[in-house]
């Protein structure tokens, strides 16, 4: 029933993330979410060297999420009107795809 | 009963007819329903009686209204200190931990500590209806998920900027100091400011600069003045004859004069 299986992500086939959004705007919920849950101890103890920065603007941009996985691709997601379980749906899909044999392995 | 029982109990030798009777050649249901032709079968079925769907109660048509809660009294304690809180104190600063470790909050609460900045943690859904009645409305839409609060009487921005740079996971999302709302490149600015005796000072000295250089220049042998006035006279009335127009340096002897 759940997304997600689990709430948590592995992290480990992505470099860093930047979330940029700007607190003053309306639509922000979503990205403030999932800057928790990517931020929280259990997702970065997934992976120690992946960084999770964050900038916070006042120029009334869109928020937006940019995940750079270790074989250099960028997913970029405007968090404007996605809640934070797509965004973390998406960005799961992706590393389980990128790196299948461990999640496997894991999974067994 | 007895027909339908006669099959299984009646062995065909054993039989005692005073004990075990059997109706025979008689049915129970003697009352069929007798066929009607189908045109009368049409008309019974169109005409049939639809009897009058019961109006709904009266409960569901009107909207609920939800019982206005009242606020819990801890609610109302929680004002109370968010009401002295904004009045006493200068700097309150509002930030974002994602999942910090209580031993890093400990830390960060000690490092905060000793500059006079307590940390302080209310439910939004308390804060947003206090900042509704009071005049700091447009911090309503901060608080949204895990939020921070930091509260000092003095502005110590540098001191909070330090300490929070230490912890990755918190940050800072906008803070109102002495009662303007500042977003996070304000408080940047904010910190960079010098204090304030300095900008008076630097004020005060910008406005008395030209009346101290002609105090400075009266204080010198009256000669230098009136050579600097010569010199001024004398640039002057080349830059007028070189404009051509007579017009113009009779006004300007005028002034000089």
């Amino acid at each position: 029933m759940a997304a997600s299986s689990k709430t948590t992500v592995v992290l480990k086939t992505v470099k860093n993330i930047v979330v940029q959004f700007c607190p003053f705007e309306s639509n922000v919920r979503s990205t403030r979410e999932f800057l928790v849950l990517v931020g929280s101890e259990k997702a970065r103890s997934t992976n120690m060297n992946c960084e999770v920065m964050t900038e916070v603007k006042h120029d009334q941009s869109e928020p937006v999420v940019d995940i750079t996985f270790m074989d250099g691709e960028r997913l970029m997601m405007k968090g404007a009107r996605l809640t934070s379980k797509e965004m973390l749906t998406a960005l799961q899909s992706r590393c389980v795809a990128k790196d299948p044999q461990a999640k496997i392995t894991a999974k067994k | 009963m007895a027909a339908t029982l006669c099959g299984r109990l009646l062995p065909k030798q054993g039989w005692l007819p005073l004990t075990q009777s059997v109706r025979h050649g008689s049915k129970a249901v003697t009352r069929h329903r007798k066929p009607m032709h189908i045109l009368k079968q049409k008309l019974m079925a169109i005409t049939e009686y639809i009897p009058p769907k019961p109006a709904a109660p009266p409960g569901a048509l009107t909207p609920r209204v939800k019982p206005v809660q009242e606020e819990s009294g801890l609610v109302l304690l929680l004002k109370k200190d968010l009401q002295t809180m904004f009045q006493d104190c200068k700097m309150i600063a509002v930030i974002q931990n994602n999942a910090t470790n209580s031993e890093d909050m400990l830390l960060l609460k000690h490092r905060l500590h000793k500059h006079g900045i307590k940390i302080k943690f209310i439910p939004n859904q308390v804060m947003r209806s206090y900042l509704a009645d009071s005049p700091y409305i447009n911090m309503g839409p901060l608080f949204i998920g895990q939020t921070v609060l930091f509260v000092s009487k003095e502005p110590k921005v540098k001191e909070m900027l330090l300490s929070l740079r230490t912890s990755p996971q918190m940050v800072l999302l906008g803070a109102c100091i002495e009662k303007i709302l500042l977003s996070r490149q304000g408080v940047l600015n904010y910190a960079k400011l010098p204090s304030v005796t300095v900008v008076q000072g630097e004020l005060v000295s910008g406005l008395t600069m030209l009346t101290s250089q002609t105090a400075s220049m009266l204080q010198r042998h009256p000669t230098h003045l009136s050579l600097i006035l010569q010199q001024y006279l004398k640039q002057q009335a080349p830059a007028g004859s070189t404009n051509g127009t007579p017009g113009e340096s009779p006004p300007k002897a005028e002034e000089t004069a």
